[in-house]
């Protein structure tokens, strides 16, 4: 819930819980709006034809404090006509040390009818997959300044 | 971290602050009966829905699920 602001992270720049709710199985469930500032090259802003850089993501999240899981799922909801990036992340113990916490994290990019397509695919790819690694140092972060700040 | 929509970061962060204790202090112990923040959510939420109608973010899919639909919240 706290994953943001991170050093690891300085995109993402505004977050608003649009939905908040406990099923029936005492597993909370949060939507959120994301605003993300991506670092695009201008001259791929130019050649993508747009000059809008403020996307927008939603986030679907569930939390099970039974199970000590929790599960995120986000898509893009701008610059849907160029790109589609759903992203899925499961925290979980690990099965065999419950001191530990197993991250699986996936992603589906698709680009759509651009000449750029492959370039674009790859950027994507290589900048999410430096993002899990960067997710995984703010989850630390996170952890260690959270202690501070419950004591 | 700020809201998407400028004018609601206050009211944001006296939401978030209130969750993030029920979160940790409640949730998290499995004592998840009663909400205390419904209505700093819903103060909130009347804000955040209005900076998205003015900023044309396409959030349809998740229209339906503002604070007047009722919910599933444990407040009884």
């Amino acid at each position: 819930m706290r994953k943001y602001p991170n050093p690891m992270n300085p995109c993402v720049v505004g977050v608003d819980v649009l939905d908040r709710s406990l099923d029936n199985q005492g597993r909370l469930h949060s939507h959120r709006l994301l605003s993300t500032e991506w670092g695009l090259p201008s001259i791929v802003k130019a050649i993508l034809g747009t000059n809008r850089t403020l996307t927008y993501i939603k986030e679907h999240s569930v939390v099970d404090p039974v199970e000590k899981k929790m599960e995120l799922c986000s898509s893009n909801i701008t610059l849907t006509n160029l790109v589609s990036v759903d992203e899925r992340l499961v925290y979980r113990p690990h099965p065999e040390n419950p001191e530990k916490t197993v991250l699986t994290q996936e992603a589906i990019i698709t680009v759509k009818g651009v000449s750029l397509s492959s370039y674009l695919e790859s950027l994507m790819a290589n900048t999410i997959s430096s993002n899990a690694r960067k997710g995984w140092d703010a989850i630390e972060w996170i952890i260690q300044n959270s202690e501070s700040a419950l004591s | 971290m700020n809201s998407v929509g400028e004018a609601c970061t206050e009211l944001k962060r006296e939401y978030d602050q209130c969750f993030n204790r029920w979160f940790a202090e409640k949730f998290l112990k499995g004592e998840s009966a009663g909400d205390p923040c419904v209505q700093l959510f819903k103060r909130y939420q009347l804000c955040v829905q209005k900076a998205i109608k003015e900023k044309d973010i396409p959030i349809e899919g998740l229209e339906f699920m503002g604070p007047s639909k009722g919910k599933a919240e444990n407040s009884s």
